[in-house]
C-alpha cells in the first residue's frame, strides 16, 4: 500500500513511471491457454456481477413505465424525454450545478489550505510542528456520526453567534475545506523535493511562499491531481451533511435531491433511475478516464465512510 | 528564525482552523454535549444520565467495554510479555493469556446481559444489528475479494480491465447505487431479484419490506413442523431487510477488498512459489501453505477496516428503509441519527455517538495491536 510517493520527488516520479511502463509490457507475455478457462468463467463472473445494477440502471432509465413493471431487460425505444423530465421538472438541473459548485469551492479551498500546511509540516521548522501534524492526522479516526451533531450547532450559529448558515454554501463547503489526510499525502510529496532547490532559490532571494508557488506547486501535478480526485468523489459522495443542513432545494446537492426525490416520487422507477444516472455518471466518467491514481489514492484512503 | 516559525504557523493557520472547528472541536462538544438535557435547546446539567440511559447498568458497562479491553491484555500476556524469558516461562504466559481471552468473552457476555436489562433499547439493538450487519458482509466480502484478486493475479489478459469494473460499486454515490438496489430488490414480482427467484421456482420475497427474521423466512414451514413455532432472540438471525443490505455492503466493498489483496499478493516473493513447486506442492498447497498466511496481516487489516466501515454505515442503510420494515434495519449509527433527528433528543444522541465511538476506538486498538503481526503465527 505504500503506493504514495515517499522518496524523492524525483524518484517518486521515475518509480511511478516505471511502474506504469511495466504494467503496459505486462512483465512477461500473455499467452491464452484452455486450463485458464475457468479463471476467466470466474472473472467475468463477478464483473457481471458488480456491473449488472448499473446496466439495469442505465436500461431502466430508458424505459416506459409500462415495460418497468413487465419483466422487460431492455427499452423497446429508449426514452430521452426520462432525463429531461428528470432534469427539468424534477430539479436535477439544479442540484447537478449545486454539486459542481460545491465540489469546485471545496477542490480550490482543499488545495489551497493542504498544500500551505503540507509544505510547512516538510519543510518549514517551527515548535510544535509534530505534535501539531499528529493531532491533526487523529481527526481522522472519528467518524462522522461522532461530528455532524456538534457541528450542525456550529453551522447554525449556537456556538458562535454568527447568522446560520442553513441552506447557505457556507455549511455544504466550509467543513470540508480542509482535511489531514491530503495534509498527509502533500507533505509525504514536499519531504521528497530535493533541498539544492530551495538553497538556490534562497540565493536568488526568495521566501517560502515564492519557492512554493514557482517551484515546488509546478513540479507537484501528479499528487495534485490525486488530490483534487479524491476530493472532487469525496464531496460528490457526501450524504448525512448535506442531507442535514439543506432543507430547501437552493444549494440541496444532486445525493440528497435523489434522496428527495425517492421519498417524493413514489413508483416512478424509470425517472429514479435517470436520476441516479445522472448523479453516478460524473463521477464514474471521471473515474474512467483516471483511474490510475485513483485506485492507488483511494486504496490508501479509506473512502468510503 | 523568528521569521521562519511566524511562516510556518501562517502556513499551517488555515487547515488548522478549519480542522480544529469541524474535526476537533466536535468531540469536545460531543461530550460536553452528553452531560445536559439538549432538545434543540440546552437545558439543565444531566451529569452522565444520558449515558446511563444509553446503556443501562453501570458496572455492565464497565464488564462490557473492560472485557472489549482485555482481550488485547490478553493478547499482549500471550505474544510479548514474556517473550524474551525461557520457554516453560512462555507456557505460562501462554496459558494465562488464554484464560484472560476466556473471562475478557465471559465479562462482555454478563456485562451485555446487564445492560439490555435496562439500557435504552434502541440503541442496544443497533449494536446487535451492527454486529450482524459486520459478521454477515465482512467475512463474505473477504473471502471473495481474496479469490478475485488471486484469480486476478495470475497471468491472465485484461487484468486492469477487471480491477477497474471491481472497483466501480465501491466509488459511485452510495445514495444512488442504494436506488438502484431498492429498485431492483422492490418487493413486487416483476422486479430484478425476484425475477431471478423465479426461475429458480421460488416464491416472490418481499426483501426490504420484510421484517422477520431470515431464519423464519428460510426455515418457517419446516421449522413448525417441528413444533418449534418461534425463533427468537439474538439467534433468529437479523431480517431479510438487513440481509439485503448486507448484499448491498458485499457488493460495494469487495472490489476495494480485492484492490487491496492485490497489493498484497504482489508483496510476497516469487520464489517461494518456486521453491514449493520444486518440493511438489500443488497449487491448493501454496495457495494454503504460503498465500493465505502471508496475507493474513492484510486480511486482518481489511477485516478490522470492515467492522469499524460497519459501525459508520450510514447513507445506504438510510436510503434503502423502508418504514415497513420499522427498525428492524436501523443499525447504531441510523439510530443514533433518529435520535437527534426525529426524537430531538440531541445530548442523547451525543452520548450515543460517544459509545459508539468509544466501540470504534477499541476496534481501532486492536488493529494497532495487531496489525503488521502474523495472525496464525500468534
Amino acid at each position: 500500500m505504500a503506493s504514495v510517493p515517499t522518496g524523492g520527488a524525483r524518484a517518486a516520479r521515475v518509480r511511478a513511471g516505471a511502474a506504469a511502463r511495466a504494467e503496459r509490457a505486462g512483465g512477461e507475455p500473455f499467452e491464452f491457454r484452455l486450463s485458464q478457462l475457468p479463471v476467466y468463467f470466474l472473472l467475468l463472473v463477478g464483473a457481471l456481477v458488480s456491473f449488472t445494477p448499473f446496466l439495469y440502471m442505465a436500461s431502466t432509465s430508458l424505459m416506459t413505465l409500462g415495460e418497468t413493471i413487465n419483466r422487460r431487460l431492455l427499452p423497446a425505444h429508449p426514452q430521452w424525454v426520462n432525463y429531461q423530465r428528470a432534469w427539468t421538472e424534477a430539479d436535477f438541473a439544479l442540484y447537478f450545478r449545486n454539486s459542481v459548485v460545491i465540489s469546485a469551492v471545496v477542490i480550490l479551498g482543499v488545495l489551497v489550505t493542504c498544500t500551505l500546511a503540507g509544505y510547512a509540516f516538510a519543510r518549514i521548522r517551527f515548535p510544535g510542528r509534530e505534535i501539531i501534524f499528529m493531532v491533526l492526522l487523529a481527526t481522522l479516526m472519528i467518524p462522522s456520526t461522532v461530528t455532524f451533531i456538534p457541528n450542525f450547532l456550529m453551522i447554525r450559529g449556537d456556538v458562535i453567534p454568527w447568522s446560520s448558515w442553513i441552506n447557505k454554501l457556507p455549511a455544504l463547503t466550509v467543513p470540508f475545506l480542509s482535511t489531514a489526510f491530503i495534509i498527509f499525502l502533500f507533505r509525504q510529496f514536499f519531504q521528497g523535493i530535493p533541498d539544492e532547490l530551495w538553497d538556490a532559490a534562497r540565493i536568488d532571494g526568495a521566501g517560502h511562499l515564492r519557492f512554493l508557488t514557482a517551484v515546488v506547486v509546478p513540479m507537484s501535478r501528479p499528487v495534485m491531481t490525486t488530490a483534487a480526485l479524491l476530493t472532487f468523489v469525496h464531496t460528490w459522495n457526501e450524504f448525512l451533511w448535506p442531507l442535514l443542513v439543506t432543507t430547501t432545494p437552493t444549494w440541496r446537492p444532486l445525493g440528497v435531491g435523489l434522496y428527495t426525490f425517492i421519498t417524493e416520487a413514489g413508483p416512478q422507477t424509470h425517472y429514479l433511475m435517470a436520476g441516479a444516472m445522472i448523479t453516478i455518471l460524473p463521477v464514474m466518467v471521471v473515474y474512467f478516464f483516471t483511474q490510475r491514481q485513483f485506485t492507488e489514492g483511494i486504496a490508501t484512503s479509506g473512502l468510503k465512510g | 528564525m523568528g521569521r521562519e516559525w511566524l511562516t510556518g504557523y501562517l502556513f499551517i493557520l488555515p487547515a488548522v482552523v478549519v480542522i480544529a472547528m469541524f474535526g476537533l472541536f466536535p468531540i469536545v462538544y460531543a461530550v460536553y454535549m452528553s452531560l445536559y438535557s439538549w432538545r434543540v435547546r440546552q437545558g439543565a446539567y444531566l451529569g452522565l444520565e444520558n449515558y446511563a440511559r444509553t446503556l443501562g447498568h453501570a458496572g455492565g458497562a464497565i464488564a462490557f467495554f473492560g472485557g472489549l479491553l482485555l482481550v488485547l491484555v490478553a493478547h499482549w500476556v500471550w505474544t510479548d510479555a514474556f517473550a524474551g524469558g525461557r520457554s516453560e516461562l512462555r507456557r505460562y504466559a501462554q496459558a494465562a493469556g488464554a484464560t484472560l481471552l476466556l473471562a475478557s468473552g465471559v465479562s462482555v457476555a454478563l456485562g451485555w446481559q446487564l445492560m439490555t436489562r435496562s439500557g435504552d433499547r434502541a440503541f442496544l439493538q443497533g449494536l446487535v444489528r451492527t454486529v450482524y450487519y459486520g459478521f454477515g458482509s465482512v467475512p463474505i466480502q473477504i473471502a471473495l475479494a481474496l479469490v478475485l484478486a488471486s484469480l486476478l493475479f495470475q497471468r491472465i489478459r485484461g487484468r486492469g480491465f477487471f480491477r477497474v469494473l471491481y472497483f466501480v460499486p465501491y466509488i459511485v454515490p452510495s445514495v444512488a447505487s442504494a436506488a438502484v438496489f431498492r429498485a431492483i430488490f422492490s418487493p413486487r414480482p416483476e422486479f430484478l431479484a425476484n425475477t431471478v427467484l423465479s426461475w429458480f421456482h421460488i416464491p416472490p420475497q418481499r426483501w426490504l419490506f420484510e421484517a422477520r427474521p431470515v431464519t423464519e423466512v428460510l426455515f418457517g414451514g419446516p421449522l413448525r413442523h417441528l413444533g418449534i413455532s418461534h425463533v427468537t432472540g439474538f439467534w433468529a438471525g437479523p431480517s431479510l431487510a438487513l440481509v439485503t443490505i448486507i448484499l448491498f455492503g458485499i457488493w460495494t466493498f469487495t472490489g476495494y477488498n480485492a484492490v487491496i489483496f492485490l497489493a498484497g499478493l504482489g508483496s510476497i516473493p516469487r520464489d517461494l512459489y518456486e521453491a514449493a513447486a520444486i518440493d511438489g506442492a500443488s497449487r491448493v498447497q501454496s495457495f494454503r501453505h504460503i498465500t493465505v498466511p502471508l496475507l493474513s496481516p492484510v486480511t486482518f487489516y481489511l477485516t478490522v477496516l470492515g467492522f469499524i466501515g460497519t459501525f459508520q454505515a450510514f447513507t445506504h442503510i438510510y436510503v434503502m428503509r423502508e418504514p415497513a420494515v420499522r427498525d428492524a434495519v436501523n443499525t447504531a449509527s441510523i439510530v443514533i441519527f433518529d435520535t437527534f433527528y426525529k426524537r430531538n433528543n440531541w445530548s442523547l444522541a451525543a452520548a450515543q455517538s460517544v459509545v459508539l465511538f468509544a466501540v470504534i476506538l477499541i476496534l481501532t486498538l486492536y488493529q494497532s495491536r495487531f496489525f503488521g503481526r502474523s495472525v496464525f503465527r500468534g
